[in-house]
């Protein structure tokens, strides 16, 4: 079925049990499909877009309204709707990082914190992790040192993953905060893989900026996500534009120069409102989203030679799974090699698995149902068995 | 202009959506147990509604 020239319709989520590790954040609610429906047309919240005209002022649909609300839910004090996690992470570092400076990231950030860096002219410099995969305080605050007799200068921003891409693990965010603080370090909370999935309260974390994925954890249509500040750094990272034409004599208005005016204008920001009511829901379940993780972790466990990478028991439903004992010795003697596990997985109904992959892999459970999960647990095992792996 | 027609197919993929939402919570087996098919023939019975009210509107 095609739903355009040359573009066939999209149905892995109707047809599969789906565990990408990054999809399953992002997979819309019924409401945010209706909103793309009505919202798809490029400026389509615009219509009723009055002075000052700016996108967080629009009264109908209540983007206003859900600025505020996003704030409050994550306890923070400002927030603004943002074209993905990575131009959060941009905007702040264009306000803070000058040229030349360095910038604390960590050995598990997601590369485009990198990237932000980079762009505004810093030098990214990592905190290394543990043994377990994990970042620590003590680790951050020897990296601070080490920095700044290096450069002679306190880095203007750390940057820490609440939960790493990586792994799946929840890192001591509190504690990273409060020893940045000690140096008046600012710090960004990457929430890619925690905003709109599990609990996050900006306050107890100690955050300076939260990043959040629409696309990726708020069951949002791409391009998505925020940036929450608190009161001090709101005036600084979403400052207005002083620009003036020298012809013209031209003004912008309250435009905010890191977000480029106006960010969402259409079915991204009205899908991640129309979501918002099941996601404040949705993260109060998060309990049983990690024992149906666990379950999946644990029935793999049970097939001889698995490893799982991430921390255990599961405190997250992205997990890295390590298999190199165990379906990777199936694909070395397999006619369809490493392909076969996914090849299996989809007999069963699941994909989201890399085809090809069956030494170190990661998949997510987020979204699925208690049925679903068990039987994604059910066929892993089903397969190793049907392979001749021992199941212990 | 028919404000009628035009909400009755918004309506219409409305109550799709709901629908697809539901093959998707049930999928890969699509085996509804007995609330999933009450909730479906719920939805079967309101689209063909807004198909009826289309048919008034548009095809007379």
């Amino acid at each position: 079925m095609k739903c355009g020239v040359g573009i066939d319709a999209r149905d892995i989520e109707e047809m599969y049990i789906n565990i990408d590790p990054i999809q399953a954040g992002g997979r819309l609610t019924a409401d945010a499909m209706k909103a793309a429906i009505s919202f798809g047309d490029g400026y389509s919240v615009c219509d009723n877009c009055r002075r000052p005209f700016r996108l967080d002022y629009i009264q109908n649909p209540p983007i206003a309204q859900f600025h505020a609300d996003l704030a409050a839910w994550l306890n923070m004090d400002a927030v603004r709707v943002i074209p993905g996690a990575r131009r959060g992470f941009q905007a702040v570092a264009s306000t803070y990082v000058e040229k030349g400076d360095p910038v604390i990231v960590t050995a598990l950030a997601h590369y485009t914190e990198f990237m932000a860096v980079e762009a505004a002219g810093g030098i990214p410099l990592e905190i290394p992790k543990d043994a377990k995969n994990h970042i620590t305080p003590d680790a951050a605050a020897e990296k601070i040192e080490t920095v700044i007799r290096e450069f002679s200068r306190t880095p203007p921003l750390l940057f820490v993953d609440h939960v790493d891409y990586q792994y799946g693990n929840v890192h001591d965010v509190a504690g990273i905060v409060k020893v940045a603080h000690q140096y008046d370090i600012p710090v960004l909370v990457n929430g890619a893989y925690s905003v709109g999935i599990m609990p996050v309260d900006g306050r107890t974390l100690g955050a300076d900026f939260i990043v959040g994925s629409g696309h990726k954890s708020m069951a949002a249509p791409a391009p998505s996500g925020l940036l929450a500040a608190t009161d001090e750094h709101a005036e600084e990272v979403f400052r207005t534009t002083k620009a003036k034409g020298d012809v013209t004599g031209r003004t912008f208005g309250i435009k905010e120069v890191e977000m480029m005016g106006c960010t969402l204008m259409g079915v991204t920001v009205v899908g991640m409102m129309a979501s918002f009511p099941h996601v404040r829901e949705r993260v109060k379940n998060w309990e049983s989203e990690v024992e149906h993780s666990q379950a999946v972790t644990d029935a793999l466990l049970s097939i001889e030679g698995t490893k799982v990478l991430s921390d255990y028991p599961r405190r997250h439903t992205l997990t890295r799974i390590d298999t190199r004992g165990s379906f990777d010795t199936v694909a070395q003697q397999h006619k369809k090699r490493g392909y076969f596990l996914s090849s299996e997985l989809r007999r069963q109904g699941i994909t989201g698995v890399i085809p090809g992959s069956t030494r170190i892999w990661k998949f997510n459970t987020f979204g699925l149902t208690a049925k679903q999960s068990q039987h994604v647990g059910e066929s892993f095992v089903k397969i190793a068995r049907e392979n001749g792996l021992n199941i212990l | 202009m028919s404000k009628r027609a035009v909400d009755a197919v918004f309506q219409a993929l409305f109550i799709l959506s709901d629908l697809r939402f539901l093959l998707r919570t049930t999928a890969p087996w699509h085996d509804l147990d007995e609330g999933e098919q009450e909730r479906a023939a719920a939805y079967i019975k309101k689209v063909k509604r807004q198909i009826a009210i289309l048919e008034e509107e548009l095809i007379r």
